[in-house]
């Protein structure tokens, strides 16, 4: 069985008689590679440093009968460096302190990259200076043998003193030879090492020898292979350019063929309500599986093909090496949003979903410039801002041709952008002060084919993380909210008027609605009735639910995110209990600025508490979001109204 | 913090190709600890690929073949001297 541990990667004192051994290597080593073989493949392999940012642990059946706990922790440089106890290196750092302070049997192995094996040599050293048993698990076999070279591993094991085996990471035998590797050492007693003096550079190039037994002479293909794809993709002008519109191209593809995947999963969860309905009937339980549970998973749902898709795609890059070099083409022009090259594909990837996006973070090492981009990226207008955008506009500027409403769109993606770098610069001179960023340096591995086995598994994780993580939270709110909306406060009138729906009837009634009514005094200012308080309640939890919730409250039954129908009209015309006109161009231009700005995703949430450990972040995220779009929706909506809107 | 001696220069200010060796980290010893560990080694030989556009970072590859990104206010803080005959 594989499990991911928490951050604090406690290794439970109770199994501390398991033999634990301690996975460890540079980043980007091929340790994640190794681990899927031995593990059976459930740790998350890239090829950007990085990317093990879970420690995944697994119980393996030892070749003597035992068995022994293999913890996969995220790649580290050094031992001795000075790193952010925060980070995921410091983390791998202080679980590998605690190992040697335990009594329980543990093991280090450590993972080297045999095509460029004096660098990891370095991090040998350190490993020889604990007082842990030590194997060297050498990969890239197949790499550097498919240049007709060799490894000499009895001169690696003579000169440090320490067993070592050299595999390849899809070798049909690997999984049996690290075992067997595994299971000698275990067995062996513990003695006290000699630390040997020795030199990385001159034992890799006696270790790593040419045909002939020669010394090598010359770089390996994979590294003048992409010396050449360099030349083009790293260029000063064109490689900018590339990368930028790789991206967009990549994007638009996944969004392409996303959609109509989601709109087949919208009509299955369409067929399914309508089944439970022609079973159960249009009762309240009935109503409340349809529209409170299923109608919440369903939103879920139909986000799982742009969670996978955009998973694959970002695999696909990374494991290319191709990411590495996307952040050092782009770091000058991040830097100018008072972020850096690392924080551009998790951004790009917030304006499909922020809460992928906010995953993907875990590949900036900066621990300032992490949060920061956590904090930044549910600003980026992500796809479920625009069911919510669609009805504004349709509904305050009726007028508008498709150009005009295609430019009112682009101009919102476009202030996302800026008020996502004014955020940044904000936080980052405020509450991040104290934060000490680090400057961009990052090893650039070389390009190497992505493996389909792991980038499928990867789609998978992400998917079934986002069923289980995000999906739970959005049935819970959405169907609390759906109580809210449906229970009424108070006696019901004698009787209900015949012009207005029923269902619109006891919303008004609800304790939602009595909700919304209690926040008048607050959002008045900004031009929001009850009603758009009350929507702005169902939407909290994820902001597309506005537009249906919208459709309840104005009585158009079966409004939802896709067809506004008729909806913009009855906003548009809605009235006071006066009679006079509720909602001005004011009030749209000033619903448009809150959205942009507020956070309204349970889900994205959920996702910045997972990745930061705790509600502190959230927290702040909601109060900074929502007091920023209140302050941007009063300016807009008393602005407008200057100008007679 | 080590001085630069006069034939020493920062490798912000290096040539693309010119292969140079690190002689001086003019950084916190933390800082200068990182480099190393990641492969920026003192005595190391590197060279300058490219450069970002716009005062972007350098592409640099080390004698034992690894190559990185460095931002390039940090790279002015490591020194190299520059190898004749190379």
């Amino acid at each position: 069985m594989t499990v991911a541990l928490s951050k604090e990667l406690e290794l439970d004192a109770a199994d501390s008689v398991v033999p634990r051994v301690l996975l460890v290597g540079r980043p980007n080593c091929g340790k994640s590679s190794l681990f899927n073989a031995v593990s059976g493949g459930h740790a998350r392999v890239g090829n950007f440093p990085g990317v093990t940012v879970d420690v995944l642990t697994h119980d393996v059946q030892l070749p003597g009968g035992g068995s022994a706990r293999l913890v996969d922790l995220p790649g580290t440089y050094s031992l001795e460096a000075h790193v952010d106890p925060e980070s995921d290196e410091g983390h791998a750092r202080a679980t590998i302190e605690r190992a040697r302070r335990e009594r329980g049997p543990v093991v280090v192995a450590q993972v080297l990259d045999s095509t460029n094996l004096a660098l990891n040599l370095r991090l040998t050293r350190e490993l020889l200076r604990l007082d842990l048993p030590l194997v060297l698990l050498v990969t890239q076999r197949d790499v550097l043998e498919s240049e007709g070279r060799k490894l000499d591993v009895a001169l690696l094991e003579r000169t440090l003193g320490v067993p070592a085996v050299w595999v390849s990471a899809r070798g049909a035998d690997t999984k049996a030879v690290v075992l067997g590797a595994l299971d000698r050492l275990l067995s062996r007693p513990r003695e006290h090492r000699e630390v040997p003096e020795f030199e990385p550079t001159e034992l890799a190039a006696s270790a790593v020898l040419a045909p002939g037994a020669a010394r090598v002479d010359g770089r390996l293909k994979l590294f003048k292979r992409t010396a050449a794809i360099d030349r083009w993709l790293m260029h000063p002008l064109l490689g900018p350019v590339a990368f930028l519109g790789l991206m967009a191209a990549l994007f638009t593809a996944v969004f392409l063929v996303a959609d109509p995947a989601s709109a087949v999963v919208g009509a299955g969860v369409d067929l399914l309500t309508r089944g439970i309905q022609a079973v159960l009937g249009t009762g309240a339980f009935s109503r409340f599986l349809c529209e409170g549970v299923i109608g919440g998973a369903g939103t879920v749902v139909q986000f799982l093909p742009q969670i996978v898709l955009l998973t694959v795609a970002l695999e696909l890059v990374e494991a290319s090496g191709y990411l590495a070099r996307g952040a050092y083409l782009v770091d000058r022009l991040l830097a100018l949003l008072g972020m850096g090259g690392r924080s551009f594909v998790p951004l790009l990837m917030g304006h499909a979903c922020a809460v992928p996006a906010i995953t993907a973070t875990r590949t900036i090492r900066d621990p300032r410039q992490r949060l920061k981009t956590i904090l930044v990226i549910p600003l980026m207008t992500c796809s479920a801002r625009i069911p919510a955008y669609a009805l504004l506009i349709a509904t305050f500027f009726p007028g508008l041709n498709a150009g005009g409403r295609a430019v009112l769109f682009l101009t919102l993606y476009a202030l996302g952008l800026v008020m996502g770098a004014v955020a940044s610069l904000v936080i980052g001179r405020s509450v991040l002060r104290n934060k000490k960023s680090m400057p961009l340096v990052l090893e650039l591995p070389p390009y190497r084919a992505p493996q389909p086995k792991v980038v499928a598994r990867a789609a998978w994780r992400a998917g079934s993380h986002f069923l289980r993580d995000v999906g739970t939270t959005i049935v819970a709110v959405s169907a609390a909210l759906w109580v809210l909306l449906s229970v009424p406060v108070g006696k019901a009138p004698a009787q209900l008027r015949p012009d207005v729906p029923e269902r619109t009837q006891v919303m008004s009634r609800s304790v939602a609605a009595e909700v919304g009514k209690a926040l008048e005094p607050i959002t008045r200012p900004v031009g929001f009735d009850w009603r758009i308080n009350v929507a702005l309640i169902g939407s909290f939890g994820a902001r597309e639910l506005m537009v249906s919730t919208m459709g309840v409250i104005f009585g158009i039954e079966n409004a939802d995110a896709d067809h506004v129908g008729g909806l913009p009209d009855e906003i548009r015309n809605a009235t006071t209990g006066s009679g006079a006109k509720a909602y001005s161009m004011a009030t749209g231009l000033a619903l448009l600025a809150f959205f942009l700005l507020a956070c309204q995703c349970m889900s994205t949430l959920s996702a910045v508490r997972r990745e930061t450990h705790g509600w502190r972040w959230p927290a702040f995220l909601v109060a900074y979001t929502y007091a920023a779009a209140y302050a941007a929706a009063f300016l807009v909506f008393h602005g407008a109204r200057l100008f007679g809107l | 913090m080590s001085q630069p001696s006069a034939s020493e220069l920062p490798l912000s200010t290096l040539g693309c190709s010119q292969p140079a060796r690190i002689t001086a980290f003019a950084l916190e010893r933390a800082e200068a600890g990182w480099l190393q560990a990641l492969g920026l080694y003192l005595g190391e030989e590197i060279v300058v690929l490219r450069r970002a556009a716009l005062g972007g970072p350098l592409h640099v590859r080390t004698g034992v073949g690894g190559e990185f990104a460095l931002d390039r206010r940090l790279s002015a803080k490591i020194h190299v001297q520059p190898l004749a005959g190379k």
